[in-house]
């Protein structure tokens, strides 16, 4: 009987906790409150204006679907048929204009890559996956995933790289080459871009902390 | 208020004209026109003294528990009070000789005022937050010649700001401080700082004692990494609770905001806050003039003033609106994400549930909105 007064008891106590904790719209960890309050974002605000003045181009992969910066406009010499109008072989020669001089490859070992890995000689408007197939330079993503998968998996995601302009919908992300130099894709050790010279003062004199 | 349309009458001629202020409405220069240009100008100190003695009168000489008690007042005597400060306040005490120099002061008076005596934002209606944002601009417009845009635009519904730092992406640049006070109308004169970049020796942790914050040697350095900190925007913030006068608070948003001229700066908040979020200005804040960031909010980047609290708002003028932070956009190596907690679809969303993340100090139960992982 008492046992069972008790049961009763501890009962009434949870409900009162649980009810308490939710009527109050208060949570025990962000996340709960996360869960609780998610919905995928329609509100008033939007990225569209900031992206206004940027081409885009839409991708699917798996389950996102977002928009990346068009690349062949961005490219001052495409399209590269233009000059490349014959075979590259025949085109190497002392008479005829230099191009690309400025280009080293600072990518990977020599016995990993080449030129050819990425470019098809035979078709230069197009880039060329390790199987041969064509990619097109507006998904030159795709080139890049074939050996980087990981960083692939955390762009898709979002966890990689940069978005073009707001936060808020539609999602619009940075591509590889965007932010890598395909030829050079590694980022340069340099100087800080500020030094806060009043800090080492207060150090120095122990106003700080 | 019928006159706050006055406010907004741009007369470009008539600004010039008081920026130029050694010259009043008669053409003549301060000496020789005959009024009393000097007074004019001493007459704000004189007319808040006035003000004060006139609303409150002995009470500012007692304090706390006398002022209460104390008070003997009967009703002839605090309607002449009134009746006075009410004069005062409709700038009924000025005379300058210049019409337009009069027009202006008694305007500026007026806002003052009003400024003076406005609530905490944070119980304002709509209403009153684009009031007080609207004197704030024309009081800007009428001290320098110069107009801001002054937004006091609120939390959207279904968002909540949450913010994740790739810690193997940071390589300490430092770009994202530097667009922070551009952003933010910083202090130049200190320095001040919202965003923190702790150079970290490899191999021991998250050691914030023997970590550096203000390295100047080419960046990344050998065998450290960098981790970037600033206000946390705690959902559960203890900064909030300790404050005496409320002027610090927890937006719908998820932002945690300070009324600068709620603030009493006594910096309990400072004391409070486990993540050295908060910088105190210790003196008047010093911007030229050619670099303020005139997109403001009231709670964000707006200029301060000596003796209040700021800090990172996770750019609330910018964010409000879209954009990201400042600092999320001048990341040259995408270390920076920021986001909508509350929709399943964003980025930080994914990085939250695909990546192991942490917080510094979770025990604490201050649960911040500030995720950190690695790749
Ligand atoms: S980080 Fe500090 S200042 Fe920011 S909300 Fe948390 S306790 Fe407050
Ligand atoms: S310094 Fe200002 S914001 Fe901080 S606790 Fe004091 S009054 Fe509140």
């Amino acid at each position: 009987m008492k046992n069972k007064n008790l049961i009763y008891y501890l009962m009434l106590f949870i409900v009162v906790c649980f009810y308490s904790c939710k009527q109050e719209g208060e949570y025990h960890s962000i996340t709960d409150k996360i869960e609780a309050d998610q919905k995928p974002y329609h509100g008033n605000l939007s990225s569209e204006e900031l992206l206004a003045g940027t081409d885009l181009i839409q991708i699917i992969e798996g389950e996102h679907t977002f928009l990346i910066p068009e690349r062949k406009g961005q490219i001052k010499s495409y399209a590269c048929i233009e000059c490349h109008s014959k075979p590259l072989n025949e085109m190497k020669g002392v008479d005829s204009q230099k191009a690309h001089w400025d280009i080293k490859i600072n990518h990977a070992a020599l016995e990993t890559m080449d030129c050819a890995t990425c470019h098809n000689p035979d078709n230069m408007n197009n880039l060329k996956s390790l199987t041969g197939k064509d990619i097109d330079y507006n998904l030159s993503y795709k080139l890049c995933a074939q050996c980087h998968s990981r960083q692939f998996e955390d762009w898709k995601g979002g966890a990689h790289g940069k978005k073009v302009a707001g936060w808020a919908p539609p999602r619009a992300s940075m591509t590889c080459v965007n932010c890598h130099n395909p030829h050079n894709p590694g980022f340069e050790t340099r100087w800080p871009v500020q030094f806060n010279t009043q800090k080492v003062k207060e150090r120095k004199d122990d106003l700080g902390h | 208020m019928s006159e706050s349309k006055k406010w907004f009458s741009l007369d470009l001629d008539l600004n010039k004209k008081s920026e130029s202020s050694g010259t009043c409405g008669c053409g003549n220069t301060q000496e020789s026109c005959g009024s009393s240009h000097k007074q004019e100008e001493l007459s704000a100190e004189e007319f808040y003294e006035a003000a004060i003695n006139a609303s409150i009168g002995d009470e500012r000489k007692k304090d706390g528990f006398e002022q209460v008690f104390d008070v003997q007042m009967d009703r002839r005597d605090a309607f002449k009070k009134l009746t006075a400060s009410l004069l005062i306040g409709a700038g009924a005490v000025s005379s300058c000789t210049s019409v337009v120099q009069g027009a202006d002061s008694k305007e500026k008076a007026q806002i003052d005022w009003e400024e003076q005596f406005k609530g905490n934002y944070k119980l304002m209606t709509d209403d009153e937050k684009k009031q007080t944002v609207d004197r704030l601009m024309r009081s800007y417009e009428l001290r320098t010649g110069k107009n801001i845009n002054m937004s006091s635009k609120n939390a959207e519904e279904d968002v909540l700001f949450g913010y994740a730092f790739n810690i193997s992406k940071c390589q300490g640049y430092m770009n994202c401080v530097t667009a922070c006070v551009e952003e933010n109308n910083q202090d130049r004169k200190s320095q001040m700082q919202y965003i923190r970049i702790h150079e970290m020796k490899d191999g021991k942790g998250f050691n914030f004692n023997e970590a550096d914050d203000n390295y100047y040697h080419e960046v990344p350095a050998e065998g450290h990494f960098y981790m970037g900190t600033q206000c946390f925007h705690c959902d559960n913030p203890p900064c909030v609770d300790v404050c005496p006068v409320q002027a610090t608070w927890k937006e719908e948003d998820g932002l945690v905001v300070i009324d600068y001229d709620w603030c009493v700066g006594c910096r309990y908040c400072m004391a409070a806050c486990p993540y050295d979020g908060r910088r105190f200005n210790w003196s008047k804040p010093e911007v030229p003039e050619n670099e303020i960031n005139k997109n403001q909010h009231y709670l964000g980047n707006r200029i301060r003033k000596k003796g209040v609290m700021e800090k990172c708002t996770f750019c609330v003028q910018r964010s409000r609106k879209g954009k990201n932070p400042a600092c999320v956009e001048a990341c040259p190596t995408g270390a920076r994400i920021f986001g909508n907690l509350l929709d399943p679809d964003s980025t930080i969303r994914w990085v939250l549930e695909n990546k192991k993340v942490f917080r510094l100090k979770e025990d604490l139960g201050t649960e911040p909105k500030f995720w950190y992982f690695m790749d």
